[in-house]
């Protein structure tokens, strides 16, 4: 038995879980559920050992436990990069290799051997494990936890990412581990509540004041009620007037790729693509884990270098005839998981809203009182007004999420382009994303290129789709 | 080839020396219109050539590589690295003899053969590009009157050049225009394009010249960044084993200590790493930085002396002529040191604890720093130059220390830098095994006893003004003043 009495835990000052009374027994398995920013991750975290104890006590953990999360998942890629950055002069460092991450701690090598293939992550033993997409990370995060014997399963998001396949596994192989393993689960979808789960511990404010047994359907129905909770009118704030983009001809499609192929020395992503963008069209792009929608995306934004192999025309600029990079980038807003790990410069919520005007990462010119002014509105809309000034990377990761959105939004850019919007977030700020992607879908000239795997995810107003099969394994 | 520098009057070699200045933002408001539509071929495609091609093309410009023929009929890693990123790659006679600009990336060592097999192939009136003087100043090399010959060098490795520019940034860059070599006239306004080019104006381009930048740059890695901190490892390491300290620890304090102290330079210079310590810690410090100037100030000299004449880059010039027989060997007798052999223990380490128990770590910093500084200015070398190659690099290379300790720094930096640190090394730790003797765990390893942190106050301010006036300490603050208004992250 886990007991936590009256508990309260610092997480490097940046966010403390006060006086948590929990009792975990044997044979249960829990949910943890809540808003963004309200502490899930933090007491999933505290089973695992993080954070300093300010007061009260924590027994029974056991000893060996196994913990995935954004977190853990952001540390691994984090220090990959540290050790790329150790060059100082001449030397490409190829970080360690995927086969490797997983060796590291692992307890049951059959296992992982068959989990390798089931996930069909087998032809990218040799790569390098911060050159996988994010949905691969994850799957590597997971296969670490579940082949490491725990005594307490410790999963925080973790069908986040994962393409369809592989989600129905990993819930079929946790329905199997839950007859011997006790798990405790953070999940943003109350939706996806595996059937084994037997409670649900409500975070609330670094607070526990709910946990509601399954089998009380009317509590649980609550629960769902009080996640669902939406915000009222939204308001999107206007463009910069003074920061106008230079005009594009209505008659010229916005994207145009015309046999689109990256290719690379051991694999094809895709291979001859086709696609057109036209004014005011909104896109929704869909595909498997490791089918390339990432890399196409990159192709249009500049950020893959054979964009200048390919025969693209974005903006009335046809790639790799003399155009810089900046003026592909004024024209476009972007969201993605990357960008969210890229974005590491130590800055306010209102700087890295303002860096929208700029599309730069961190903040490197004096801002007008005008884009303050923006900045401002937008924070008001996401209600982070009291929260101007904090650093950034103090947020919680579903609200970083929303202030990029916020800064890729800023300059109304005629195509905004967002990247699985969704990962990460909860019930009740999914559902503010989604319904903020609708207004500027229906509302307003921007062209939205919506990319997701998730059928349920889908937006009003977005009524084109192409879909991406894949070369590679799934 | 004769030393170049050795050719020239003194008149003219203090001219060189004293070139350096920081431009200003609106001398770059032509862009990289001089490159515009010219030819620019990289040699060499490691982690600096990738990495600038990369940012040139993304700001317009046409970029392509030349690979020698085996790289490219044996699809080798550089071959590989530029043709996944979508870069036209040829042969030397296929895409130098209608290059406008060459862009030689490669190491120090390979310099001579490659520009004397490239130049007859370069068209007339074309830009040959160095990123480190070395080939210009100590070889000697001679090149074709109706080339122009120019520096454009990131201060930073391949991998932040290119991470600064996606995020809309750059790194501080250095630039420089051969005057025996500029005959349209044109070398700084290429230079400028391709500081531009790569993002350099957005964090500060300093003017130096050819002359500037090789004799501060071989002065500063061999003594403050690369040789005092191998030396100190070595030195701290054995001392905290002497004197009891769990050896795993001792490992840690030092691998890790270096970085997190140098750390403190960024922001606010030696006496923002001095403030780090407590104020009896603070006043120890300073006093065996003092001792250690008083003791190492010959042998700095001695290595800006042997910079000048030239002696050491024609001792080094020998041993690549026998093969890199010292160099290597050296190498393999840092790997067998007991600091390189003991792994750093897993205890937590807190920041503050590293100053705390680092005291002649923070020291010996100082001292390196300060002595650098003064003996380059001594010899000529602007301030500028002189704060560049001393205390702004220092963390890069402690940095390189913290990932796989002295193998990681001495493997990555060039071969030039660490025939230079082994040279220094060799010499400086017998030269501080007196003093090492009269050392104890209170400054290296278990911190000063805490019963008592008071200082007598007249000592205090008098430490805490040497400190801040010295004269690295004005010419940092005017330098870092001029990167923050660039960079304004507010």
């Amino acid at each position: 038995m886990i007991h936590l009495d009256a508990l309260s835990v610092d997480f490097d000052e940046r966010f403390q879980l006060l006086d948590i009374d929990w009792t975990l027994r044997p044979g249960e398995h829990w949910l943890i559920a809540g808003a963004n920013g309200s502490g899930k991750s933090a007491l999933a975290a505290v089973l695992a050992g993080d954070g300093d104890i300010l007061s009260g006590s924590i027994e029974g953990v056991p000893k060996r436990i196994a913990l995935v999360s954004y977190e853990r998942q952001a540390e691994l890629i984090a220090a990959e990069r540290r050790k790329d950055d150790a060059d100082i002069l001449d030397v490409i460092s190829e970080g360690t290799p995927v086969a490797e991450i997983i060796e590291d701690g692992c307890q049951d090598l059959n296992l992982a051997r068959s989990l390798v293939d089931t996930l069909g992550l087998r032809p990218l033993m040799s790569r390098a494990f911060r050159k996988l997409s994010t949905g691969e990370t994850r799957k590597v995060m997971l296969i670490r936890a579940l082949t490491s014997r725990p005594d307490l399963l410790v999963l925080d998001e973790p069908f986040d990412g994962l393409d369809h396949d592989s989600l129905v596994w990993l819930q079929g192989h946790l329905r199997t581990l839950a007859e011997t393993t006790p798990m405790v689960i953070v999940l943003n979808r109350f939706d996806e509540c595996p059937d084994f789960v037997t409670h649900v511990a409500y975070v609330d404010d670094g607070r526990l004041p709910l946990c509601v047994e399954r089998a009380d359907e009317q509590a649980y129905a609550e629960l769902y009620q009080l996640l669902h909770l939406k915000t009222s009118d939204l308001e999107i704030p206007a463009a910069d007037p003074a920061a106008k983009l230079p005009a594009l001809d209505p008659a010229t499609p916005l994207v145009q790729l015309t046999g689109a192929t990256v290719r690379y020395t051991d694999n094809t992503v895709f291979d001859g693509l086709d696609w057109t963008i036209e004014p005011n069209q909104s896109w929704q792009l869909s595909g498997p884990n490791g089918s390339g929608k990432t890399c196409l995306l990159q192709l249009i934004t500049g950020d893959h270098p054979q964009c200048y192999v390919n025969d693209i025309n974005v903006f009335g600029y046809q790639r790799g005839t003399g155009e810089s990079i900046w003026e592909i980038k004024q024209f476009i807003g972007y969201v993605s998981t990357a960008l969210q790990w890229e974005y590491t410069v130590s800055t306010s919520l209102r700087n890295v809203i303002i860096s929208g005007f700029h599309d730069s990462i961190g903040l490197y010119t004096k801002s007008t009182d005008t884009e303050k002014a923006i900045a401002n509105e937008w924070l008001a809309l996401l209600g982070m007004s009291d929260r101007a000034d904090e650093p950034f990377n103090r947020l919680s990761f579903g609200d970083q999420r929303l202030v990029l959105i916020a800064r890729a939004m800023v300059k109304h850019p005629p195509l905004l382009i967002l990247d699985e919007p969704c990962l990460g977030l909860d019930d009740m700020n999914r559902q503010l994303v989604l319904a903020l992607v609708e207004r500027i879908c229906l509302g307003s000239e921007t062209s939205v290129l919506y990319v997701n795997h998730r059928e349920q995810d889908r937006v009003a107003g977005i009524d084109n789709h192409l879909t991406l099969t894949g070369n590679t394994p799934a | 080839m004769a030393n170049y520098f050795n050719t020239l009057p003194l008149r003219a070699q203090l001219a060189e020396l004293g070139k350096c200045r920081f431009m200003h933002l609106d001398e770059f408001s032509d862009g990289v219109e001089a490159l515009r539509g010219k030819k620019m071929v990289v040699i060499g495609c490691g982690a600096q050539g990738l990495n600038q091609g990369l940012n040139l093309r993304d700001s317009g410009l046409d970029v392509s590589y030349a690979l020698r023929d085996e790289a490219i009929a044996q699809q080798r890693q550089s071959w590989k690295n530029a043709t996944e990123n979508g870069f036209t790659v040829g042969t030397y006679e296929e895409l130098l003899p209608t290059a406008d600009v060459v862009l030689n990336l490669t190491p120090d060592k390979q310099h001579t053969n490659v520009v004397e097999t490239i130049m007859p192939m370069m068209k007339h009136g074309a830009c040959l590009s160095y990123s480190h003087g070395f080939n210009i100043v100590e070889e000697g090399m001679q090149i074709r009157d109706d080339i122009t010959v120019i520096m454009v060098a990131p201060k930073c490795p391949g991998s932040e050049v290119r991470a600064e520019y996606v995020r809309g940034f750059g790194v501080p860059t250095l630039i420089a225009v051969h005057e025996d070599n500029d005959p349209n006239g044109e070398g700084l306004a290429l230079a400028k394009a391709y500081a531009v080019g790569t993002g350099g104006h957005k964090a500060g381009v300093l003017m130096s010249s050819f002359i500037a930048e090789v004799k501060s740059d071989l002065m500063g890695e061999q003594t403050i960044l690369c040789g005092m901190l191998q030396t100190g490892s070595l030195l701290c390491f054995d001392k905290m084993v002497d004197e009891g300290t769990d050896p795993s620890y001792a490992s840690k304090l030092i691998q890790y200590g270096w970085e997190t102290i140098t750390e403190a330079l960024k922001y606010g210079g030696v006496t923002n790493m001095m403030d780090r310590l407590s104020n009896p810690a603070k006043i120890r410090a300073f006093e065996l930085s003092e001792e250690l100037k008083d003791i190492m100030r010959d042998l700095y000299n001695k290595h800006q002396d042997d910079i000048m004449t030239g002696a050491f880059s024609s001792g080094m010039m020998a041993d690549w002529a026998d093969d890199d027989a010292k160099l290597l060997g050296w190498r393999a007798d840092t790997a067998e040191t007991a600091f390189e052999k003991t792994p750093a223990g897993d205890m937590e380490i807190a920041e503050q604890e590293y100053f705390d128990n680092g005291i002649l770590m923070v020291a010996m910093v100082k001292a390196g720093v300060e002595l650098a500084f003064e003996t380059m200015t001594a010899a000529g070398i602007i301030a500028e130059s002189a704060y560049y190659e001393s205390l702004h690099e220092t963390p890069l290379i402690a940095n390189t220390i913290a990932r796989k300790k002295l193998y990681e720094m001495n493997a990555t930096i060039s071969d030039t830098a660490e025939y230079g640190c082994y040279l220094y090394n060799h010499a400086c730790v017998p030269l501080l095994a007196d003093f090492m003797t009269g050392i104890t765990s209170d400054v290296i390893g278990k911190g000063l006893d805490a019963a008592d942190n008071g200082v007598d106050n007249a000592r205090l301010i008098e430490v805490n003004e040497a400190i801040r006036s010295h004269p690295v300490e004005a010419i940092g603050s005017v330098l870092r003043g001029h990167m923050a208004d660039m960079k304004r992250i507010v």
